[in-house]
């Protein structure tokens, strides 16, 4: 069926084998008749899968079909068949957007299906981009190889994963583009045929095939089933950017109208057809690592509604006729829960380990992060130095959604609703929390209420699921937004210390920075971007009382915030503009100069500043995007009040510029509201906030417009779009705030320092 | 054997937790109240507010008590009325009758509420639970409101409770 | 027994007179629209109208409720279902991320304009900040209720 030589297409011209042509060869192609006679294109990635099986799979059967992404039906609507979650970012729309584009698809007739979450669809080149980068555009000869691997490794991995702003770059780029101009060209094979003409001289436009001397036209469905006896291109040309139709477009996302009507169907609304559902409310101990040592349920056995209460060990639950009823009678049980062996109790108690730590690691100790140059020698040499540290708190993600599972558990199988990154490890999850096997488990996953990294975890899931299985119920389980922000996973806490070396022309000739968090991105810690001769960056790790997350742009959240600043400090110091000195250690990154300058221009950084306002800017590179912002703050009421906001980003190439601006303002949003109000305080080993009213969010009132440009630097998407908008937010403000107070922000948040 | 396998960056930081052999965890405590779908026993005093309000004596307000402490289930989202017990949303309501508004320690009032000269009894507190709002713009409760005259003193009748 | 009406149509129920209009209307009614956000009236991702009014559902008994009309987001379209101005300029806006405050943000949008057909910033500000979207959709609520109410034109699609 497919000739598995890396250079089988004989056609190939070497002008045409750019980067763009080569980023398709990934495996091969599959392609079955779906019952009705639609037409279904699959993009195997082993050698020998089958054709025949790959229909019956996504009918849910079959064993051997993998990454299977477009369906016609006689009706001649397109499905693209998207693996990454819907939390948001518009990651469905988009994706089905690539495909389309080299469908040549009427996108008014595209629709949107969630793969299944059986094991047959995992997204390799999101785990093989994150795990083994320099395979990514690897060598003819090897391709195939790495391309199987990372399939073995997915699989085993559960890597069914929605993370790492990675799903264009990664499953769009490699996969979904793919899986359209495979599709497209075998549609104009079956006309060719069936019309008697050169395939070279059909057209194809708004999912119609047409010949323009014969006259002869028709519709994508009316060839969906002859296209499927086609052969199969494993690696079709590419659209070149003049040929898009959709690709750096701003269409309107699929998802969208459903949200505007109440229809979206979120983890929360599961309503399973014939299911009439019991309501969980849980609670977990207040400090990690402890269980439930005894519970009073004497006044809750008597209170409306109430079906069962009950002692897991690690929670209490109650199950009754509404969650609301749960709840009320969850709040009336007395609890006394295991005392903690943390030595953590408060907060300050953390930040004395970090700094222990950090004592500890003096002025060369910890392990080595990154080094260049002798900094010791440097500093000796400097004529300034500077020395500051900074301390970052403790955030939960909070998304609006409140982390929920519904679940069914039946003659030995289980069938879960729930919101969820990662709905293979939450497979894994229950299997080993409830004993129930792997394949007897069925997870459904709707769309997410917002994630930001707070739904990489399964145990609301496994507890739910033991909860069903002990009652027998079908129960949908809820977390009540207290327990959402004193019981989850945290971006973590952390102290940094920096120290900065001036020559006597303010030139920073010395960077040495050591910090006790160290999880991912390995960039993130760096001040990768700019020219500085001597630098030295160090991990001196420390514990955590609170369990570990990835938190939206994960350690750029806190590292961001730290460097920029630091770097703001030195530019200050150094009696220079903190964007021109910026800049001039931007001499060798065009990239990122060139976005610096931007923003620059846009929020016209250098006009003159009225009374007691003042701008901050910074810039991040993550997930392969490089964002700089610019912050407007207002000080005159005495607490900043921000006035304006711009951002510049380079993504490599925009896909969709409106979703990802939609990105990048929200990532500012969140990542600003963190920055005012975003703390979470230890008292006895327990969080003290937990809710809105003490973990505050921004509101409308507090964000003022966003402006943000994109640059395209090249012509294919190389970094993310969902966490870039956030490392350089923080810092942006509080240099602004520094700019018009003179008050260096070293610790967070900020609206507390202005109470 | 329990091995980890970390997908390298970003958010993709997951521990994989891969041929688990652990046994399942063991409910300790099972109460079963009720079958769903089973009929509700009936409670045992079937009075009503009206009943209450009506009655006159000790028994009289005991039942409104009882009732209100009831009623007072919609506010225990933002309010506990237990001694000692944390402020929540809302301030603690222990002892509340007699008190001055915006008067309990550690609790974060509104400009509103806590420059009011408000002192809480049966007349203030009903026509703040009328409408919160109406009586003290700006106060930080925005909802909670109860339209009803005779729940309001019965949810006024178990918070002086409280305090006796 | 609760009674109320609707989005229109008379209803009558067993329901926990403590019991939140929230968890009623989802639970015991079928109209997932109105989301839980918090619980305790901080987020609005609950919002529906009483009587008119924008008011926090998960805190709101039913009894509360008794006699008066209660209008959902499954109940602000028009009369043949048709998108309102509001639900349209969400759209061309592109406002949604996540979507699960925006029922709640277009209750709150849609009471604002009935009573200030041409609301300014301030007036937008004050009207919306009881509902918080984590996403940060912020400004471009704000620009899609300038949309609607004519203040500002409809943003093309590109495609």
């Amino acid at each position: 069926m497919n000739d598995m030589t890396p250079d089988a297409n004989e056609t190939d011209t070497k002008k045409e084998r750019s980067a763009l042509a080569k980023w398709s060869r990934r495996g091969f192609i599959g392609a079955g008749v779906l019952a009705g006679g639609g037409l279904l294109i699959g993009i195997g990635v082993r050698s020998g899968n089958p054709v025949g099986s790959l229909a019956p799979k996504v009918a849910g059967a079959g064993e051997q079909l993998v990454n299977s992404w477009v369906k016609i039906d006689p009706e001649n609507i397109v499905t693209a068949i998207v693996p990454h979650c819907e939390m948001g970012q518009g990651v469905h729309s988009v994706l089905a957007q690539m495909l389309a584009d080299e469908l040549d698809a009427d996108w008014s007739k595209v629709r949107v299906m969630q793969a299944p979450t059986d094991g047959s669809y995992i997204v390799t080149d999101t785990a093989r981009m994150f795990l083994a980068p320099f395979t990514m555009n690897a060598a003819d000869w090897i391709e195939p190889t790495w391309d199987g691997l990372f399939t073995q490794l997915g699989r085993a991995a559960d890597a069914l994963i929605t993370g790492g702003s990675s799903s264009i770059r990664s499953t769009g780029q490699y996969q979904m583009r793919v899986a359209g101009a495979a599709a497209r060209k075998m549609l104009v094979g079956a006309a060719a045929d069936a019309w008697g003409v050169p395939a070279s001289e059909i057209e194809t436009r708004d999912s119609t095939l047409m010949h323009k001397a014969s006259g002869e036209s028709a519709p994508y469905a009316e060839f969906a089933s002859a296209a499927a006896e086609q052969p199969l291109d494993q690696t079709p040309d590419f659209k070149t950017p003049d040929q898009y139709r959709l690709i750096g477009k701003s269409a309107a996302r699929t998802d969208i109208p459903s949200k505007v009507d109440g229809t979206a169907n979120f983890g929360l609304d599961a309503a399973p057809e014939g299911l009439d559902l019991s309501y969980a409310a849980t609670v977990r101990p207040p400090v990690p690592g402890t269980r439930v040592a005894s519970m009073n349920p004497a006044r809750a056995k008597t209170m409306p509604g109430v079906l069962q209460i009950l002692n897991m060990g690690d929670f209490v639950a109650v199950v009754a006729d509404s969650y609301w009823q749960a709840q009320q009678a969850l709040g009336a049980i007395d609890i006394e829960w295991t005392p903690s062996d943390s030595p953590i109790k408060t907060t300050q108690d953390q930040f004395a380990a970090f700094a222990k730590s950090l004592d500890e690691a003096g002025e060369t100790g910890g392990e080595e992060v990154a080094a260049k140059g002798n900094v010791a020698d440097a500093f000796e040499a400097a004529s300034t130095l500077i020395d500051a540290e900074y301390k970052a708190p403790y955030l939960a993600h909070a998304p609006m959604e409140p982390i929920n599972c519904t679940a069914l558990v039946k003659d030995g199988k289980c069938d879960v609703w729930t919101s969820t990154q990662v709905p293979l490890m939450v497979r894994s999850a229950i299997a080993e929390g409830t004993g129930i096997a792997k394949d007897d488990i069925t997870v459904h996953h709707p769309y997410l209420g917002g994630s930001f990294g707070r739904r990489l975890e399964a145990v609301f899931a496994t507890m739910a699921v033991r909860i069903a299985k002990e009652t027998g119920y079908p129960v949908k389980s809820v977390w009540s937004r207290e327990e959402d922000t004193q019981k989850a996973l945290y971006r973590p806490a952390d102290t940094s210390r920096f120290r900065a070396g001036l020559d006597g022309d303010g030139a920073l000739i010395a960077y040495d920075n050591v910090f006790t968090q160290r999880h991912d991105p390995a960039e993130a810690h760096v001040p990768g971007i700019y020219a500085i001769p001597n630098t030295s960056v160090r991990h001196a790790a420390a514990p955590l009382h609170l369990p570990f997350a990835a938190w939206r742009s994960v350690d750029h959240s806190q590292q961001g915030w730290f460097i920029e600043s630091f770097i703001d400090e030195v530019a200050h110091e150094a009696g220079a503009d903190p964007y021109e000195y910026r800049l001039a250690m931007l001499k060798d990154a065009p990239r990122q100069a060139a976005v610096l300058k931007k923003v620059a221009e846009m929020s016209k950084w250098s006009a003159p500043r009225a009374e007691g306002t003042a701008k901050g800017i910074a810039i991040v590179e993550s997930f392969g995007t490089i964002v700089a912002e610019v912050i407007e703050v207002d000080m005159t009421a005495g607490k900043p009040k921000m006035t304006g906001i711009w951002a510049a980003a380079d993504a490599g190439f925009v896909v969709n510029p409106d979703g990802f601006r939609n990105q990048i303002e929200g990532g500012i949003v969140y990542a600003l509201t963190a920055a005012m109000f975003g703390e979470l305080d230890l008292a006895d080993g327990a969080i003290k906030q937990s809710n809105f009213h003490d973990y505050k969010m921004l509101r409308m009132k507090d964000v003022p417009e966003i402006t943000v440009a994109i640059i395209n630097s090249g012509d294919v998407p190389t970094g993310g779009a969902g966490e870039p908008g956030v490392p350089p937010a923080a810092p942006a403000l509080t240099n602004a705030i520094f700019a018009a107070t003179g008050q260096r922000l070293r610790e967070l948040p900020i609206a507390k320092q202005f109470a | 054997m329990r091995h980890t396998l970390v997908l390298a960056t970003g958010l993709l930081t997951i521990l994989l937790t891969a041929c688990g052999s652990s046994e399942p965890p063991e409910v300790v405590e099972k109460i079963v109240v009720r079958e769903p779908g089973a009929p509700v026993p009936a409670p045992a005093a079937n009075a009503t507010l009206a009943d209450a309000a009506n009655a006159s004596g000790a028994a009289g307000s005991l039942d409104m008590v009882a009732l209100g402490e009831e009623a007072f289930q919609a506010c225990t989202g933002c309010h506990n009325a237990k001694a000692g017990a944390p402020n929540m949303a809302g301030p603690n309501l222990y002892g509340v009758v007699g008190r001055a508004a915006g008067a309990v320690d550690g609790y974060s009032y509104s400009d509103a509420l806590a420059g009011s000269g408000i002192t809480w009894d049966f007349a203030t507190l009903d026509r703040y639970l009328a409408n919160p709002s109406g009586y003290v713009p700006g106060t930080d409760m925005v909802a909670g409101a109860v339209r009803d005259g005779e729940r309001r003193a019965a949810i006024v009748a178990y918070l002086a409770s409280t305090s006796e | 027994m609760a009674k109320f009406i609707l989005n229109g149509q008379p209803v009558e129920l067993e329901a926990d007179p403590a019991m939140p209009v929230l968890w009623v209307v989802r639970e015991k009614l079928g109209l997932n629209g109105t989301k839980f956000g918090c619980g305790i009236a901080q987020c609005g991702a609950c919002t529906v109208h009483l009587d008119g009014q924008p008011v926090r559902s998960c805190s709101l008994p039913v009894s509360e409720a008794e006699g008066r009309t209660i209008t959902t987001i499954e109940g602000v379209n028009g009369p043949e279902g048709e998108l309102s101005a509001i639900q349209r300029a969400w759209i061309s806006e592109q406002v949604p991320q996540c979507g699960y405050c925006q029922s709640g943000q277009i209750m709150a949008a849609t009471a604002l304009l009935r009573d200030n057909p041409a609301p300014n910033d301030e007036d937008i500000d004050a009207a919306m900040s009881g509902n918080v979207c984590r996403c940060g959709t912020y400004t471009r609520i704000r620009r899609a209720i300038k949309v609607a109410s004519g203040q500002l034109e409809a943003t093309g699609e590109e495609v």
